[in-house]
């Protein structure tokens, strides 16, 4: 009963949203237009509302992060930067004045944009396999819906069935993994279960269930065997839909993958031989299948984009390849004992999913602003000779393309650092050198992208759309906060931040004590036995 | 040397879900219709609920049971999303094939 009450206190910020998106429903049937256009302010008044009962959640807790307060925060902010895109661009597609369903629409579609981010929050506080599994359907089912109303094509109806059906079967796989990990321990609280791995040490049937989780995960990730349907998907789509397929699941499922390690790197406590500090690494068959699972998925997220001419099934397989460099991260996370950012590999994770967001985010905007008869211009031709017709849209595309690859004095780069340090730190220098390698071949097609921008010919192939006031300012303010997070202080703060949203929450506490001080008693032996 | 199969023990159950599980995989990766492509991963979802239920009833806590029941919610929000889609696509291209659902590739 007390637990309960605890639990719906912390859930005000998703409270917030659903009451937002139920709004946004009734408004979405009001027949005057002007009416039905409010949808868009009152999706950015639940994001408001929910930022700022977030912030007192933190300070409520006297200003500590944790995961959840950290994920809902960066959920607030994105999902601000994306219904500010989303809001103006869907007037500038189709101005044939054909039946619009994006117009139409527009309260379905915005409930649903705010009960998908719902459920990215939720996955961020999640504490029980029950919660996790329906926060991540919370997330994905309203996606699907997004991408067939977005456009009235038949590419819209082919994406959105494709991500449906590969969405279904992710989850099941992903909930059988679950179920196994229920069958291991007989709990599906996370503190219980932490317990349980304590005293009975990673068993067979536990690997397992956490095999078929990270895979299913990996669908809502874009990761390796269940990363083909990216490219699809994400052409399909309209752009700022898109730019959202982009984050949100990503988010989602890097949340529940930080989440679900940590089960076992918190239950399984051992002692480093060299070293004889307290760790708590990954079980060797979960680390090599993340090694495999990460190298494999930058390079052929990279090979593969080297081969696009659509600049968004570019930016479709660079989503990819930075799946893979987050993964490399996830194998640093040694549940942050006594580390800083730089050795936390979850922290690392959060940190770049933001980073990443910004840059993807501004590369998007450009992109939806420019169009060919009435239709998105999505061709690497297209962008050719933009810095002409438009500097100050190539400029974006410069500077967002460079984060993405990494250059130092952008969010990217500083991303990356914390992402291949934190590997380094627990032994993965070999991934980490792949990862260095794929970072150069990305460069490949990113420069593609900037040199046709300010090198190609001046073509009348594609005119530039600026719908609204807001596209520019939004792009630019994404950069601005990329560059700005780049430049040091900001990032170095946000990174602090996020370290220490993953350490402080959990650790240690439900594991049990006793267990420690036998290990730290038996000091040179770090006998196996025990597990 | 054979033991008698008159109590059920906890690996048949598993083994009927798994079953069930893989031949759903099975199903969605050879069949080309919409809707039995649907039914197929549904399949999937019923295996998982049958080692939920046998899991729980071995751990002996209802733990599992619950699960199921929000499982149940899930997989049927998730048919209502499925019709409302096949029915969308069947009044594009007039047929369930999903080979003519394949523009984009590359």
């Amino acid at each position: 009963m007390n637990q309960t009450l605890i639990k719906l206190s912390e859930l005000g910020p998703e409270m917030a949203m659903l009451v937002g998106a139920c709004l946004c429903l009734v408004v979405g049937l009001h027949r005057s237009a002007e009416i039905r256009k409010l949808a868009p302010s009152l999706v950015a008044m639940a994001l408001i509302v929910a930022g700022l009962l977030t912030a007192l959640e933190v300070v409520d807790a006297s200003g500590v992060w944790t995961m959840a307060t950290f994920v809902k925060m960066m959920v607030c902010g994105i999902g601000m930067l994306l219904v500010m895109f989303m809001s103006t661009v869907p007037d500038a597609v189709s101005p044939t004045g054909k039946f619009n369903p994006s117009r139409v629409m527009r309260g379905e579609f915005f409930a649903f944009f705010l009960f998908s981010l719902t459920g990215v929050m939720l996955c961020g506080g999640a504490n029980d396999l029950v919660w996790l599994f329906l926060a991540l359907e919370l997330t994905s089912l309203p996606t699907y819906v997004m991408i067939v109303i977005s456009r009235d094509t038949d590419e819209a109806s082919e994406s959105g069935i494709k991500y449906f059906f590969l969405g279904a079967v992710a989850a099941a796989v992903f909930l059988y993994g679950f179920t196994m990990i229920y069958g291991a321990t007989g709990m599906t609280n996370f503190d219980e279960i932490r317990q349980a791995i304590a005293v009975t040490g990673v068993t067979p049937l536990l690997t397992l269930g956490l095999v078929l989780s990270i895979v299913g995960i990996g669908f809502k990730i874009a990761a390796f065997p269940m990363h083909f349907y990216a490219a699809d998907v994400y052409q399909g789509a309209m752009t700022p839909v898109t730019a959202f397929l982009a984050f949100v699941p990503k988010t989602a499922g890097f949340v529940s993958l930080i989440a679900l390690l940590s089960l076992v790197t918190q239950g399984n406590i051992v002692i480093d031989p060299v070293t004889q500090q307290l760790t708590s690494p990954l079980p060797p068959m979960i680390a090599s299948l993340l090694w495999v699972m990460a190298a494999l998925t930058m390079t052929l997220g990279n090979v593969l984009g080297l081969m696009q001419t659509n600049v968004k099934r570019i930016l479709a397989y660079s989503s990819i390849s930075h799946s893979g460099y987050m993964l490399v991260g996830l194998l640093g996370m040694s549940a942050g004992i006594g580390s800083t950012a730089i050795g936390n590999g979850a922290a690392a994770v959060l940190f770049y999913l933001v980073a990443y967001a910004l840059g993807n985010l501004a590369a998007f905007a450009v992109l939806s602003c420019l169009q060919r008869n009435g239709e998105e211009a999505t061709e690497l031709d297209a962008l050719s000779g933009l810095a002409k017709r438009h500097p100050g849209l190539a400029a974006i595309m410069l500077l967002s393309c460079l984060s993405l690859v990494g250059l130092p004095p952008m969010v990217g780069f500083i991303g990356k650092v914390y992402l291949f340090g934190s590997a380094v730190q627990q032994g993965f220098a070999g991934l980490v050198i792949v990862a260095v390698v794929n970072s150069a071949i990305s460069a490949v097609y990113y420069l593609r992208i900037v040199s046709s921008c300010y090198f190609g010919e001046k073509s009348e192939r594609s005119q530039i759309v600026l719908s609204s006031p807001y596209v520019i300012p939004l792009a630019s303010i994404a950069v601005g906060v990329a560059i700005l997070l780049g430049m040091g202080f900001g990032g170095n703060s946000l990174a602090v931040t996020a370290n220490q949203a993953t350490t402080d929450s959990t650790l240690f506490e439900q594991v049990d004590v006793q267990l420690i001080e036998q290990l730290l008693r038996t000091p040179a032996i770090a006998d196996p036995a025990i597990h | 040397m054979f033991e008698p199969i008159h109590s059920l023990a906890l690996t048949h159950y598993l083994i009927t879900g798994a079953i069930l599980f893989v031949l759903g995989l099975i199903g969605f990766v050879t069949r080309r219709n919409l809707i039995i492509m649907f039914l197929c991963t549904e399949m999937m979802f019923q295996g998982v609920s049958i080692s939920l239920v046998a899991f729980s009833r071995y751990h002996l806590n209802m733990t599992g049971q619950t699960f199921v029941i929000f499982v149940l919610t899930i997989a049927a929000a998730e048919a209502a999303l499925a019709l409302g889609l096949v029915v969308l696509l069947f009044r594009r291209k007039h047929t369930l094939d999903s080979e003519a659902w394949s523009s984009m590739s590359g």
